[in-house]
């Protein structure tokens, strides 16, 4: 049947992708395998993420995240993400401890913080990840004051990244599963 | 979080091998599991084989239950229960393996920090998959600089270009297999005892320039190792009236090694005298000469040895008459055999004259003494080279050399074993990856039943685990840096050697590689012997670290050690080296030479650069070890052995 699209690869098939930075774009799907409604949730999905990105919450290594999933692994970002906002809510308790039982104890505090921001870092959220490094160039200057603000925009950041990817992760479902996008048959 | 998980690469395990770098194994550590997850798809994405483990102890056991388990250790810098680096080292202590280092910060000091400690890389987070797609190298770069460290210095220093003469050194002395994926000690086992055909394969790779891994430090410890050994030859020449070492005298590093050769019973410190105490005095040489050449025999029948031995005294030609023995002392004091640098003194002296006939080859010799210094496995490049050089010298090579490496390191022991002991035929060269340093030192007597320990060492697959033992001690590891042959790491355990206590420090600073350099010579000794070896190189290296006193006594194991076995000798050359200083001495020179020596290895830094310098005390190009070397590096070689 006559399709509309335009080859792409195997592996992006069954994501949105916007065309964001290096991401690839958003391969159209099959019209008469997709109904509507998946359809504009696709492109939502896309238009939620390029704005995530735009804006910097997320970087272009959350594309990569997104590239790595594939049929072997088809809910790896979700999975990722999932781990991710474990893991930091961990380390942001941590660091929330030490701040009040460790007093400028400033040593302690970064090596939380670097924790912290490598997680940030392998999932690209970037927006996160530079409210760290302001927090780790408070500590290496002994501002208390600086890195309690720091903490708090970490926090926030985090807060916001998490709800945006909710979203997101939410559109993608409603795009539909991998199986719905094909490809095109020209 | 969740235990070591592993994850099967796409590519079936079975052909896993065959298509390396796909395949290739690796073993991801980090306490952050979003790292690690994205670092694991990344890596399976490559088509690795992925297994991870957020927790370093895990990761250790995992690599000490098989070493062979791995190809690649992928490890974060900052870990809840084990700090990066130390797991960094231990690996690449016990394992010999690459690993990279991952982290968040790329401060230059850290990055510089992980280096030193060994890391054949630096990553930062977060990782990209084009970095991960490229870390196969490492492995590769790994299995050749330990393997061809050697060889590729020596062909430096032999200024010969991948032609015949290189394919030809390579064949005998790399003669490894072109299984990539296979472990570096194996294959460096096999590059001690595979052919030639086999070797040429390698041989390109060994041209590949990207393979060398430490030159420099290799090349200052050669330079060491000559300084050393022209040292004991003009203790040599002092003692048996030769002056072999005169033209050695040139050579700057002599100066550094005064301390050691200060007195006769210092001249021990030559190829000898590190090993031997009791040969301090040239008189207990002449003693020796007799003995040695029965500790040849002992050495294992490796004709090897005579090969090397031959070559040796092929060596001696560049060397005025005690050369030779000096070479054969170098060799066997490695050894520990005093006796047997006597008798090689003895009758190297006779083969000598003969042989000095032949200064051209000498010359030659000395451009492959000056490889060889160069390399760890110099020996068995050397051999190649002198092989080449040394027209005169057919010989050597039909000793019954069992390993193509040993015909190098043979080369120039072998010369001198040939002509000199029938029995040497006997003599395994084999451990000559080890005994390369034999050769490059001197190859009298000594280094003959040195080289025959080490030939027989170096004996065709030897399995590296004998050589992993060594590695395991620290200590042990210096023992056997002892061995010159020992790449550029090997500089660092000979440093080591030096300091005792200082060495252990070094160890820590040295990369890996080095400890993988010393496994890498003796591997092929014989796995017996070897195990023999490094039990007594692990007590030899428990005693270093406890102090230098106790490292007499671990000379005087090694030597022992010597004779049990060749591949002892690598190792007790080394060791001996360092302890012979203290050994050498009993409580004479080993309080000049070898508090000096140690004094100058505690004190000097981390690096081990600084400590070949201030050992070395000489600022020379390593390449140009040619010049004057020839047979001065061959002596100090054997010094240092």
């Amino acid at each position: 049947m006559p399709t509309i699209g335009f080859a792409f690869e195997e592996s992006i098939v069954s994501t949105p992708r916007l065309p964001i930075g290096r991401c690839t774009l958003l391969p159209l799907l099959d019209p008469s395998r997709m109904s509507l409604e998946r359809i504009v949730s696709r492109v939502t999905s896309n238009q939620s993420r390029k704005l995530a990105v735009g804006k910097g919450y997320l970087d272009e290594q959350f594309c990569q995240v997104e590239d790595l999933q594939d049929e072997a692994s088809p809910n790896f970002v979700e999975e990722v993400v999932t781990l991710f906002f474990k893991d930091s809510g961990r380390l942001m308790s941590n660091i929330e401890q030490a701040l009040e039982k460790y007093p400028r104890d400033f040593n302690r505090w970064d090596t939380y913080m670097q924790q912290l921001k490598g997680s940030c870092s392998s999932i690209g959220a970037s927006r996160m990840k530079n409210e760290c490094m302001s927090f780790r160039d408070s500590c290496g200057q002994g501002n208390v004051e600086g890195c309690m603000r720091s903490f708090q925009k970490v926090k926030r950041e985090h807060a916001v990244l998490r709800q945006k990817l909710e979203s997101y992760f939410q559109l993608l479902r409603q795009a539909g599963p991998a199986g719905a996008a094909t490809r095109p048959v020209m | 979080m969740r235990a070591a998980e592993e994850r099967k690469g796409v590519v079936p395990a079975a052909r896993r091998r065959d298509q390396f770098p796909v395949g290739m194994r690796v073993l991801a550590v980090d306490d952050d599991p979003v790292c690690l997850k994205v670092l694991e798809t990344l890596l399976l994405r490559c088509q690795y084989h992925v297994t991870t483990t957020n927790q370093a102890a895990i990761a250790l056991k995992m690599l000490r239950e098989n070493r062979d388990m791995f190809d690649l250790v992928i490890s974060d810098v900052h870990m809840p229960d084990m700090d990066g680096f130390k797991l960094l080292e231990l690996v690449g202590l016990e394992m010999d393996l690459p690993v990279i280092m991952l982290s968040v910060n790329g401060e230059t000091k850290t990055v510089l920090k992980g280096i030193t400690h060994g890391a054949c890389d630096y990553l930062l987070k977060p990782v990209r998959i084009e970095e991960l797609r490229n870390i196969w190298q490492h492995v590769i770069r790994r299995k050749f600089s330990t393997r061809d460290r050697a060889n590729l210095d020596f062909y430096e220093e032999c200024n010969k270009p991948p032609n015949a003469d290189s394919d030809h050194v390579h064949g005998h002395v790399t003669c490894g297999s072109p299984d990539q994926s296979g472990r570096p000690s194996k294959k460096r086992k096999e590059y001690c005892s595979e052919e030639e055909d086999e070797g040429e394969v390698n041989t390109q790779d060994i041209d590949d320039p990207s393979a060398p891994k430490k030159p420099r430090k290799y090349r200052l410890y050669l330079k060491r190792l000559s300084a050393v050994a022209s040292q004991q030859v003009s203790i040599v020449a002092a003692l048996g009236g030769r002056d072999p070492f005169l033209h050695m005298g040139g050579f700057e590093g002599l100066q550094g090694y005064q301390a050691f050769t200060s007195s006769a019973a210092l001249s021990s410190f030559t190829p000898h005298g590190l090993l031997n105490s009791p040969r301090n005095n040239p008189a207990a040489l002449g003693t020796q000469g007799v003995p040695a050449s029965k500790s040849i025999q002992t050495m294992s029948g490796s004709h090897t040895l005579s090969h090397s031995i031959n070559d040796a005294n092929k060596y001696h030609l560049s060397l005025p008459g005690n050369q030779k023995g000096n070479l054969g002392q170098g060799l066997a004091t490695s050894l520990g055999q005093t006796q047997m640098q006597q008798k090689w003194i003895h009758e190297e002296t006779d083969d000598l004259s003969t042989i000095l006939s032949g200064n051209g080859l000498s010359n030659g010799m000395s451009g492959t003494l000056q490889s060889v210094t160069s390399s760890p496995l110099l020996p068995q490049e050397l051999a190649e080279c002198t092989q080449a050089k040394i027209v005169s010298q057919p010989s050597i090579r039909t000793s019954s050399v069992s390993s193509e490496h040993i015909e190098g390191a043979v080369g120039v022991s072998s010369g001198l074993l040939e002509s000199r002991v029938s029995q040497q035929s006997t003599i395994p060269l084999s451990g000559f990856s080890a005994n390369g340093l034999l050769i490059h030192g001197s190859f009298n007597n000594t280094c003959a039943n040195k080289l025959g320990g080490t030939s027989s060492s170096c004996a065709p697959a030897r399995s590296s685990n004998d050589l992993m033992v060594a590695r395991d001690t620290k200590g042990g590891a210096s023992s056997f840096g002892g061995a010159m042959l020992l790449p550029p790491d090997t500089e660092q355990k000979y440093l080591n050697f030096g300091g005792g206590n200082g060495l252990k420090q070094k160890f820590d600073d040295r990369t890996a590689d080095s400890l993988f350099d010393l496994k890498f010579v003796w591997s092929s000794v014989p796995s017996s012997q070897l195990a023999s070896n490094i039990g007594a190189h692990h007590a030899m290296s428990q005693r270093w670290n406890n102090s230098s006193s106790n490292s007499s006594n671990i000379g005087a194991r090694m030597i022992g050690q010597a004779t049990s076995s060749g591949s002892t000798v690598i190792p007790q050359m080394k060791t001996d080296f360092l302890v012979s200083g203290d050994m050498a001495m009993p409580k004479n020179a080993s309080d000049l030479s070898i508090p000096k020596l140690q004094s100058e290895l505690s004190s000097s830094s981390c690096s081990f650069d600084g400590l070949l310098n201030s050992i070395v005390k000489v600022e020379k190009d390593d390449v140009t070890f040619s010049d004057d070397l020839g047979c001065g590096d061959f002596y100090s070689l054997g010094a240092c052995i």
